[in-house]
């Protein structure tokens, strides 16, 4: 079932890009990232994503993602880094963008449908990076936040380089398994930058995941992110606390490392180790562990292998303590 | 599909000009199709060199760099802006200049001086997909084709030059030109 889906899905792929080609009018850049993988889980997975981007006019851009996928096996959270494995084709972000600069000063606003812009959020940051699975403060639903969670709004961001301020106003539009219900968020973010230091302080207040008969009030979450990066070496953390509904709190958050010197040539090796706590009545608490050894090698011209090695404790394992994760991905940009 | 036989045709023209020089203009081919992003560049160690420009700049931009193949003379320090919403990471490893300038966000920017000669093949760790190729020649006078494969070098006092040529995924060429008004000749890349 995963080989047909995923040949059905190259045909799809394919005939998309070769249609951008049309549309040659202002700048246009087409991408495509199709990759397959199987974990010792017992899942077998297949997705596709096609981006297509460009500018309208001089600082202003637009970019539309649409995401295919497959997967089969039991319930895991395997092969869910940034899209959702649900069978199906999704429209991940479509929306424009113009950007502003005068001197040192920076702004921009972004207006239709974009992942919500909490901590580390960017999807090139979450895929195909050496990791197969979102972190668990970012999966669908472990009572935190989601790398699948989409606003449909308005989001401006002003600043320096050195010290930003990003907010948004939308409403829910979430794909995956966790979808928030119907209502109004709002998000605040403010980063500053500075040699090879970029510290971010992030605050959400939104709608919660879960049924209204048991998760009543409004899911708030506040985190602090950063990243470091010198000599190949890129080191990142993110952590969040917040309650995702009324009488119960999450925290947690992981750090990875990501080593990419010259003389490992294609190979970037990455190391991640995260925590989540669920605090609520003892049958339903959940505090989960996890550590992430893995690699990104790139085999080919346009064909990247990610390896992950991965222990886990029991409410995350789904009887697997040790897993296994294999990607193969192969990108296409024209 | 790697393996596909390329043959390229330069056809070189020159035009005089009065009382500067000769100007080489050309055109870059790879078989019956013209070339974009070839450059070329010839050894004048005799000629004037030329002032730099105030600002060279290689901007990441729409998750793309821009320009794709730029040319500099050795020792000139680039600006590579990220006008992006998202971070990027610029870095160099493999010929050429190497270098990592980190990673750093909208607005920012970095330099690199590009103090040898050489090919630096440019990538964004955080943006695969993202690529380009800079150039350093030991050299004021080059040029690099644009989308028609056309390419103009500057003013050159009339002499015979040795002249190179180079394109992303191409072997470098390297031959003798004599300008004089009306001198053209042809390369084949096999």
């Amino acid at each position: 079932m995963t080989v047909r889906l995923a040949t059905r899905t190259t045909a799809v792929l394919f005939a998309l890009l070769a249609t951008s080609q049309i549309a040659a009018a202002q700048t246009i850049t087409s991408e495509a990232d199709l990759t397959a993988g199987f974990s010792n889980q017992e899942v077998e997975a297949a997705a596709a994503q096609i981006r297509v981007f460009g500018e309208i006019a001089s600082r202003v851009q637009y970019f539309v993602e649409v995401a295919l996928a497959a997967e089969s096996g039991p319930e895991t959270d395997a092969f869910s880094g940034a899209y959702p494995y649900e069978p199906g084709t999704r429209l991940i972000e479509a929306y424009g963008e113009r950007l502003m600069q005068a001197g040192r000063l920076v702004g921009g606003v972004r207006a239709g449908r974009f992942r919500t812009p909490f901590g580390i959020y960017n999807r090139g940051e979450h895929s195909y990076n050496g990791f197969l699975r979102a972190p668990l403060i970012r999966y669908d639903e472990y009572f935190a936040l989601s790398n699948n969670y989409l606003e449909h709004g308005v989001a401006a961001f002003f600043g320096t380089s050195h010290l930003l301020v990003e907010s948004s106003v939308g409403a829910p539009a979430d794909v995956g398994e966790a979808r928030r219900r119907s209502g109004t968020d709002t998000t605040l973010r403010v980063q500053g930058y500075g040699g090879p230091l970029i510290v971010g302080v992030s605050y959400i207040r939104t709608q919660p995941y879960l049924p209204s008969t048991f998760a009543t009030g409004r899911a708030q979450f506040t985190g602090i992110d950063a990243r470091w990066m010198a000599a190949g070496v890129q080191l990142r953390g993110e952590w969040l606390h917040g309650r995702p509904f009324d009488g119960v709190s999450t925290d947690g958050g992981y750090f990875d490392v990501t080593v990419h010197r010259r003389e490992m040539r294609q190979v970037s090796v990455v190391f991640r180790a995260e925590r989540l706590d669920y605090e609520t009545i003892p049958a339903f608490a959940m505090y989960a562990r996890r550590e992430t050894l893995g690699a990104r090698i790139k085999v080919a011209a346009n064909v990247t292998m990610q390896l992950d090695v991965i222990h886990q404790s029991s409410q995350v394992a789904y009887g697997y303590p040790w897993a296994l994760d294999v990607g193969l991905t192969y990108s296409l940009r024209r | 599909m790697l393996d596909f036989v390329i043959s390229a045709l330069m056809a070189l023209t020159t035009v005089a000009t009065p009382a500067s020089g000769v100007e080489l203009r050309g055109t870059a081919w790879i078989g019956e199709q013209r070339a974009a992003n070839v450059v070329v560049w010839v050894d004048a160690p005799q000629a004037p060199v030329l002032p730099p420009p105030a600002r060279v700049v290689l901007d990441q931009r729409n998750l793309a760099f821009s320009p794709h193949v730029l040319t500099v003379r050795v020792g000139t320090s680039v600006e590579f802006p990220n006008s992006d919403r998202v971070f990027h990471n610029v870095f160099s490893w493999r010929d050429g200049k190497r270098f990592n300038l980190g990673m750093y966000p909208v607005g920012a920017m970095k330099r690199q001086t590009f103090d040898r000669p050489g090919l630096s093949r440019i990538f964004c760790n955080i943006h695969p997909n993202m690529a380009a190729y800079v150039m350093a020649v030991d050299s004021s006078y080059f040029s690099v084709s644009d989308a028609a494969g056309a390419f103009t070098l500057p003013l050159l006092p009339q002499g015979t030059y040795t002249y190179h040529a180079w394109r992303p995924g191409g072997a470098t060429l390297t031959g003798s030109v004599t300008l004089d008004s009306g001198t053209a000749f042809e390369i084949h890349w096999s």
